[in-house]
């Protein structure tokens, strides 16, 4: 039996980061498989410690991003999904992976809509966390950065009061430094209750080493040859480790 | 049946009529009515052409069918077979008049394969493939590919872009046994955002501002979808580019060695995989074989495809898990032509049968020819064993692709093409290679003439003048809307610094399973070839090859691709300008050693607007791909340091002509600075010495708007001001002023280096043009450049930076 924990990576036409996600999940430990969705069943999330849903766009994401994809799972592992997020599994949705989660009302309610700027916007942001013990982001400072690439991440709530309740109450574990799409709140990344659902529209798998930083003299916290992005990942495996020797 | 008179020219010689393809009695037609039938069928094929095709019937004892026609057409047009660049040339230059016996044959061809010879093992496969592939490392390999696709963006902008980059990702699908797309490029040129109204010389011609906002968004929307990083480019603003823009699309891709040779064998099936076939896309190769007018606005949409870059992406997948499964013998993307140049490339030596008949339409009732030569996009096509057919169904199945068996190959040496039944299509493919020579003639007079230097009164005025230039400000806005960051591999940014949003020379990929590295760079001055082309050929391979050696590329290790655009090949003046272009590239690749692996051209990118034709000049773009050995080596274009000195490589020459500045204070027929190409060689090999020696902290090249330009970009880092003295400047001894600060001279890199490293760096370049320029200062954020005891510029870097980085933004 294969002792570091398995990371199941959902792969829908469309979908295009897997690779250097299914990379940043090996380089801190997990056994990672990526599973076109055309082959998930719900036996699939047996012995499976995270559900990871990448970047991309999802069957186009004409309609509205996410949605199809959304349909899609729930129609597939609706309810495994429910169990296995209920039983101490983790979820964790990037850029359009995070768009598929609210879509799957796994998350706090929200829409990602699109940005203010009305166009794709691939730049580098500065983040803060607000949920300093959230098992994604327990080894980050807090502040880091890390780049965004979307055109739809602008998350809304039905008012602006209950964002501003989910920055305050810690269900946005992630908030931009800046406003750079219009997002209520700053939000960047939300949490569920558990905190073992996250998603976050900022990339951290872009972010694995310090060298792929836009300026080349950036050195970061942390000693050694590993950015941001890394210890996202890192954090999580960490408490996944630490759930499994608990139990 | 209807009164002959009423008649097309194709009916009145359709014989046993089927409802699905016709037999065209042809040997009977005048040169005149041949024409004509040309013309109704869009063929674009001359009278020449015509009679060719029908001697080879006469011969064969028959008539063609309505395919067999549309296939010739495909297989003889000028985007398909570049008969331009294989035609025979009388051109009379400065130095007399010779033949050229072929352009691409003489200029390009047999450079590299010079070039090869001297570097056995650099270049793996060249020119007949669908793209060219340079050794990277003992197991892998890259390419790179170029295309235009500028009459479809002119009708019809996103569209014609969006399909424009969705082709170029089909070429590298395609290009060996399936390599994998890593990186894309674009270049584009527009009228000037600008532009007013009356400027606008015709009917229903789109604004350029229009243009440009369709090209950026379906360039954007099909490089983002498909998970491939748009990480280099350019973009030129002329006026000779409001009817025609230009709209190149490039990408790049990496491939396992063993897997790049292809071949096909008999009892082989050919499938198709991914999108469905329809109407969408019918002569498009023809139809960008011939001139663009107000017209072409109303009845050529049909030939612009509508792209589905998911349906796409689901084949990308599909392909690159066959070949990496070893599951593909032969593979090939439809493009122009669609299965009748796919199907003829594969089958062209071997033979073999398509059966139309399993083709998945997206309509029903499409006739043979339709079915055949239609370009819908997303569409490959494999040679497979028919052992692997039932892993191939599974892996479609899994990554939700359609695959169809259409055929197999026979190894009979004829193309046979079935359809309800019937053969539709027997064609003896090497008999229809040797399209008729073309015969053209050509003409270059000088058009430079000696210019009195102009008084520089306030050089602070005109370099913030330059900032405001759109051959200069930001291309932010735009590079924004790219993904270039997507598969976690973009080493060097096409913006990077402290700041996040200075220009870069060139962008650097890691490539997954090595420890090198690619650069990837692009050129374009067509400013220069106005004037002088032969000048502007040699500074654009110069510029790309400088761009990638500055990022920290291998000038050992560098392989080019030659795209070339222009207006009118029967108008003698700007053919001539084409085949001074060709030489001016072929003379300083050829002492760079650095290769032409793949190359395009388009020709008729010219309108009949009210007042006459309007021609683009011939506008060339040289893109580049380099090695770059270790991560270590790659270099940025932003100052770092505050206790840096800046040194200059290169020699400044007097003359102003293409520079910016020359344009913009009507010195457009000055003399264009040649390029020096041993000296410039020396340096670029001294460069990458200091760079190994880990020398050099950043580098930039001196570009569009030359060294003053070059050191404010530098400095928009915003980490120090800059200390410039121009005394010691390498240069002509009657270089103005304009001229050490605005001149554009190709092969100039401006460096920074630590105190410690500057004699070592200087002793590297003992013999070479070389000089320390100044130093980074924390005392102050200016551009402070004096000459001797003048102080030429004392600019606040912010400012500068400002006028940069919005002028293209009000616009975009």
């Amino acid at each position: 039996m294969e002792d570091r924990p398995c990371a199941l990576l959902l792969k829908f036409p469309g979908t295009n980061c897997d690779a250097e996600t299914a990379r940043a999940l090996e380089a801190v430990g997990f056994v990672t498989e990526v599973l076109p969705v055309s082959a998930l069943k719900p036996e699939k999330l047996v012995g499976v410690s995270l559900v990871v849903l990448s970047g991309g766009f999802s069957y186009g994401d004409y309609v509205m991003s996410g949605r199809i994809a959304s349909l899609v799972t729930e129609q597939k592992i609706g309810a495994t999904l429910q169990d296995f997020r209920d039983n101490g599994g983790y979820l964790l949705g990037i850029c359009n992976g995070f768009q598929i989660l609210t879509q799957l009302d796994l998350l706090p309610s929200g829409s990602l809509v699109e940005n203010a700027s009305g166009r794709f916007q691939c730049q580098w942001v500065k983040l803060r966390k607000l949920a300093p013990d959230s098992p994604f982001l327990a080894q980050l400072p807090e502040e880091f950065e890390l780049p965004i690439a979307h055109a739809e991440g602008r998350l809304v709530t039905k008012t602006p009061e209950e964002a501003e309740a989910y920055v305050k109450g810690g269900a946005a574990a992630l908030v931009y430094a800046d406003d750079v799409n219009g997002s209520f709140g700053r939000i960047a990344g939300l949490q569920d209750e558990s905190g073992r659902v996250f998603g976050l529209m900022p990339h951290p798998e872009r972010f694995l080493r310090k060298r792929d930083h836009y300026d080349p003299d950036w050195t970061g916290p942390e000693e050694g040859e590993w950015g941001s992005g890394y210890w996202l990942f890192r954090s999580l495996y960490q408490a996944i480790v630490e759930a499994d020797s608990d139990s | 049946m209807s009164d002959p008179a009423t008649l097309n020219p194709l009916e009145r010689i359709a014989e046993a009529p089927a409802d699905h393809y016709r037999v065209l009695k042809i040997s009977d037609l005048e040169g005149d009515a041949l024409v004509e039938l040309s013309q109704f069928m869009k063929l674009s094929l001359s009278r020449e052409d015509m009679l060719a095709i029908q001697a080879i019937y006469r011969e064969w004892e028959r008539e063609p069918t309505d395919v067999e026609l549309e296939v010739i057409a495909q297989t003889w047009s000028e985007h398909c077979k570049h008969r331009i660049f294989g035609a025979t040339i009388e051109h009379e230059g400065e130095g007399g008049t010779e033949t050229v016996d072929s352009l691409f044959k003489t200029y390009i061809r047999d450079v590299s394969q010079r070039i090869f010879d001297r570097k056995p093992g650099f270049v793996l496969s060249a020119f007949h493939d669908n793209a060219g592939f340079i050794q990277l490392d003992d197991e892998l390999a890259v390419c790179l590919k170029a295309e235009t696709h500028n009459h479809p963006s002119a009708i019809e902008p996103y569209a014609g872009a969006n399909t424009g980059l969705g082709g170029v990702i089909r070429d590298i699908l395609g290009a060996g046994k399936g390599a994998k797309p890593i990186g894309s490029l674009d270049v584009f040129c527009f009228g000037a955002p600008d532009t007013t109204a009356d400027q606008i010389k015709a009917d229903d011609v789109i604004h350029p501002l229009g243009v440009m906002r369709g090209v950026v968004r379906g360039v954007r929307d099909y490089g983002n979808r498909m998970g491939i990083p748009t990480i280099s480019g350019a973009i030129q603003f002329d006026d000779s580019y409001i009817y025609n823009p230009l709209v190149f699309c490039g990408t790049a891709g990496v491939i396992p060695i063993k897997d790049i040779e292809k071949k096909i064998e008999p009892g082989m099936k050919v499938v198709a995989v991914g999108g469905r076939t329809g109407r969408d896309g019918l002569h498009g190769a023809t139809f960008s074989s011939a001139a663009l007018d107000t017209e072409s606005h109303e009845s050529d949409q049909q030939a612009v495809q509508i792209g589905n870059p998911i349906e796409e992406k689901k084949a990308a997948d599909f392909v690159l898990a066959a070949r990496a499964k070893g599951l593909i013998e032969f593979i090939t993307d439809c493009g122009a032509g669609g299965f009748s140049s796919a199907a003829g490339e594969m089958l062209e030596e071997c033979g073999g049968t398509i059966d139309l008949d399993q083709v998945k339409l997206k309509e029903p009732g499409l006739v043979s020819w339709e079915i055949f030569i239609s370009e819908s996009q997303e569409r490959m096509v494999l040679a497979v064993k028919e052992s692997s057919l039932p892993e191939l169904r599974k892996l479609a199945d899994l990554y939700e692709t359609e695959l169809t068996e259409l055929g197999e190959a026979d190894g009979s040496g004829i193309l046979k093409v079935t359809h309800h039944g019937r053969t539709v299509c027997e064609l003896d493919c090497t008999k229809l290679h040797d399209a008729p020579t073309r015969h053209l003639k050509a003409r270059w007079t000088k058009k430079t003439a000696p210019v009195e230097p102009p008084v520089l009164t306030n050089p602070g005025q005109a370099l913030r003048d330059l900032f405001t230039d759109f051959a200069i400000v930001s291309r932010e806005p735009v590079i924004r809307e790219y993904d270039h960051e997507v598969q976690g591999n973009t080493v060097l940014k096409p913006l990077a610094g402290a700041s996040g949003d200075a220009p870069q020379d060139a962008s650097v990929l890691r490539i997954e399973g090595s420890r090198r590295l690619m650069a990837m760079s692009v050129a374009l001055l067509p400013e220069w070839g106005k004037t002088d082309p032969y000048a502007m050929g040699a500074a654009c391979v110069d510029e790309c090859v400088r761009q990638l050696v500055a990022a920290g590329a291998d000038p050992e290790r560098i392989a080019i691709l030659d795209n070339f655009c222009m207006g009118n090949p029967d108008a003698e003046e700007e053919l001539g300008a084409l085949v001074e272009t060709v030489k001016g590239i072929a003379a300083t690749a050829e002492i760079y050693g650095t290769p032409f692996v793949s190359g395009k051209d388009s020709f008729y990118n010219y309108f009949q607007t009210k007042e006459g034709p309007v021609s683009i000049p011939v506008t060339l773009l040289v893109s580049g791909m380099g090695i770059v050995e270790e991560e270590g080596h790659v270099t940025g274009a932003s100052l770092r340091r505050t206790d840096s000195l800046l040194a200059i490589i290169g020699h400044t020459s007097a003359d102003l002509g293409g520079s910016v500045f020359a344009r913009r204070h009507g010195l457009e027929n000055a003399p264009v600075p040649a390029t020096r190409t041993e000296e410039a060689l020396s340096c670029y090999r001294q460069y990458h010495e200091a760079l190994k020696k880990g020398y050099i902290r950043s580098t930039h090249d001196v570009g569009e708007g030359g060294l003053a330009t070059a050191l404010a970009e530098m400095a928009f880092s915003g980490k120090a001001g800059l200390e410039i003295d121009l005394c010691s400047l390498p240069m002509d001894d009657d270089a103005s002023k304009a001229a050490m600060l605005f001149g554009e001279s190709p092969s100039r890199l401006v460096i920074e280096v630590a105190p410690e490293h500057l004699a070592k760096v200087a002793d590297l370049f003992d013999g070479l043009p070389f000089a320390a320029l100044g130093r980074a200062t924390s005392s102050h954020a200016n551009l402070r450049v004096e000459w001797g005891k003048e102080i030429l510029l004392d600019e606040a870097l912010s400012d500068l930076k400002t006028l940069w980085k919005t002028g293209l933004a009000r616009y975009y």
